[in-house]
């Protein structure tokens, strides 16, 4: 075992790095398919003006807060679409805008607290404590049972609303089920990877798998793998490099899906293994 | 599947009283009635913006009606009744990224299949072989669904429908994106299964020349029923017009018994 293993603070930010990783894995594969990508990164900002609410409310860690306003904006959002006229995109840029400017005017309020914007904005999960390690722990294994547990509906949803509905699925409820599950996992992955780069860690893992994958089971399970690849090892790598732990994450992600593209590539290229004339 | 033929005591596959919906400021259905006995192949035809899609979210129940009622197989539009009924869509715009299969796809439809996360590949085969033998699937198993063509795309969808061993299928414009020669080959393979199995299939389409081959009973619609008969009854100059709202002349070659014109084209329409 490595020896930085061995200190308590890197214990703790790799069992969150392993809780985390994999469900934003798995997560990932309907986020991207779904085309809501836009839609995490719309949640993931509007953290900040949960951050801030919660510090002016008196919480010295602002999960909860957090938490509470990620998912407002998340119900905010799937109930404009289905009430205006208004497209996507421009109901998660007003969100998104908007919540981004209301946490840096209500941090402005509280200036004491304007020197802990980095550990939002870029993460820091080398302070998490025991108790936000079980918390991941726990969110982690509820996510994935509820994934499992409605996995055919969740699939037919993703491939045809209207064929899901026939099939006898509660097309809202799921929508707003997934919606919330996405919002809880980004949020408690803010702590890991920051606000601005929370969206890498749903989004890559499925990007990655993807060229290795002939089916959507073989797509989950190793973006499952990836997410666990990429967070674990990113933040194991970061400490030895002396990096900041969120960004190596990141870029371990981002590393691995330009191999993914060239091993594809080799795949695809119709002259390899072709005898010379 | 439902292979047994519809008793005179049966109710209709489809009641429709007196639909009316509106949509903003416009009232799509203006009282829609109709009625579609068991068994049939029927065709419900209209131009652009004539109701069609929303007459058929109704059937589904994705669009409430303001006033009227709509029976299907003799209940109240519903998730128990849905689940006696099939439907294809007319198209699924599905992520390149979206990996699933053909094979996962159809394992979605029936209970035994639903665990196909956790299950063989050789299993969920056996569990689905009739369907994939009779429509010819098989060969697309391993395919992602989203790279199927048009014409595979239709074909593995009505295997979905059929899965679920449905008394009534309802198909939006099920050729549209599909070549010609595709064309032909998927209506070949709506009127085999139709007459294997007895079901009603509802056609909605406004491909003139399918409804005047396939269907035994075509209903004209435009914000109203405007006229219903045999294909050759309502695919008359007049009919054409109360229910375009232009004038349209069918165009008839002679017709071969499979229905193909004499010089093996389609049977076109023409505008006057």
């Amino acid at each position: 075992m490595p020896d930085f293993l061995s200190e308590p603070f890197m214990q703790r930010a790799l069992l969150v790095a392993l809780a985390l990783g994999p469900i934003c894995g798995f997560l990932g594969v309907f986020v991207t398919a779904r085309r809501m990508a836009f839609f995490s990164d719309t949640i993931s900002h509007a953290a900040l003006t949960g951050v801030a609410a919660g510090f002016l409310a008196g919480f010295d860690e602002p999960t909860v807060p957090v938490l509470l306003y990620c998912s407002l904006v998340a119900v905010a959002m799937l109930w404009l679409k289905e009430r205006t006229q208004l497209l996507n995109d421009t109901i998660m840029a007003v969100l998104l805008s908007t919540s981004v400017a209301g946490g840096v005017v209500l941090l402005s309020l509280q200036r004491n607290r304007w020197a802990e914007l980095d550990k939002f904005l870029l993460g820091d999960i080398l302070s998490v404590g025991w108790m936000d390690v079980g918390i991941a722990w726990m969110v982690a294994l509820l996510v994935v049972g509820i994934l499992l547990w409605r996995l055919t509906p969740l699939v037919l949803l993703t491939t045809h609303e209207d064929l899901a509905h026939v099939g006898g699925i509660h097309v809202r409820a799921l929508n707003y089920g997934f919606v919330i599950l996405l919002t809880v996992a980004v949020s408690l992955t803010i702590r890991v990877l920051g606000i601005l780069l929370v969206t890498s860690l749903i989004v890559l893992p499925p990007a990655i798998a993807r060229s290795m994958s002939r089916n959507l089971r073989q797509h989950i399970i190793l973006s499952f793998f990836v997410g666990i690849i990429g967070a674990g090892g990113g933040v194991m790598l970061s400490y030895p490099l002396n990096l900041p732990t969120g960004p190596t994450v990141t870029l371990t992600l981002g590393i691995l899906f330009v191999l993914s593209l060239l091993v594809r590539r080799l795949q695809q290229d119709p002259t390899r293994d072709k005898p010379s004339p | 599947m439902a292979d047994s033929p519809a008793s005179p005591s049966d109710p209709p596959a489809i009641e429709i009283r007196d639909a009316r919906v509106r949509l903003g400021d416009t009232e799509v259905l203006r009282g829609v009635t109709m009625m579609v006995p068991r068994g049939r192949m029927v065709a419900l035809i209209g131009p652009n913006g004539s109701g069609k899609t929303t007459l058929l979210r109704c059937l589904l129940g994705l669009q409430r009606l303001g006033s009227g009622e709509i029976r299907l197989l003799g209940e109240p539009v519903g998730p128990k009744v849905l689940a006696r009924v099939g439907y294809v869509p007319q198209r699924l715009q599905l992520e390149p990224s979206f990996t699933l299969s053909v094979r996962e796809f159809l394992s979605l439809r029936r209970p035994e299949t639903r665990g196909w996360f956790w299950q063989s590949h050789r299993r969920t085969d056996a569990q689905l072989h009739g369907t994939l033998e009779e429509l010819g699937v098989g060969s697309l198993l391993n395919r992602p669904l989203a790279g199927l063509s048009g014409g595979q795309l239709q074909r593995v969808l009505i295997a979905y429908s059929l899965l679920s061993e449905p008394e009534l299928l309802l198909l939006d414009e099920p050729t549209a994106g599909v070549d010609t020669p595709g064309e032909n080959s998927f209506y070949e393979l709506i009127s085999a299964v139709h007459a294997r199995h007895r079901m009603t299939v509802v056609l909605v389409s406004h491909d003139l020349a399918m409804v005047f081959r396939q269907a035994s009973w075509v209903y004209a619609l435009n914000g109203v029923i405007c006229c219903q008969g045999h294909p050759e009854e309502v695919l008359n100059a007049d009919s054409l017009k109360a229910a375009y709202g232009i004038h349209v002349t069918p165009y008839h070659h002679h017709h071969q018994s499979d229905g193909s014109s004499e010089a093996g084209q389609p049977i076109r329409f023409r505008r006057r």
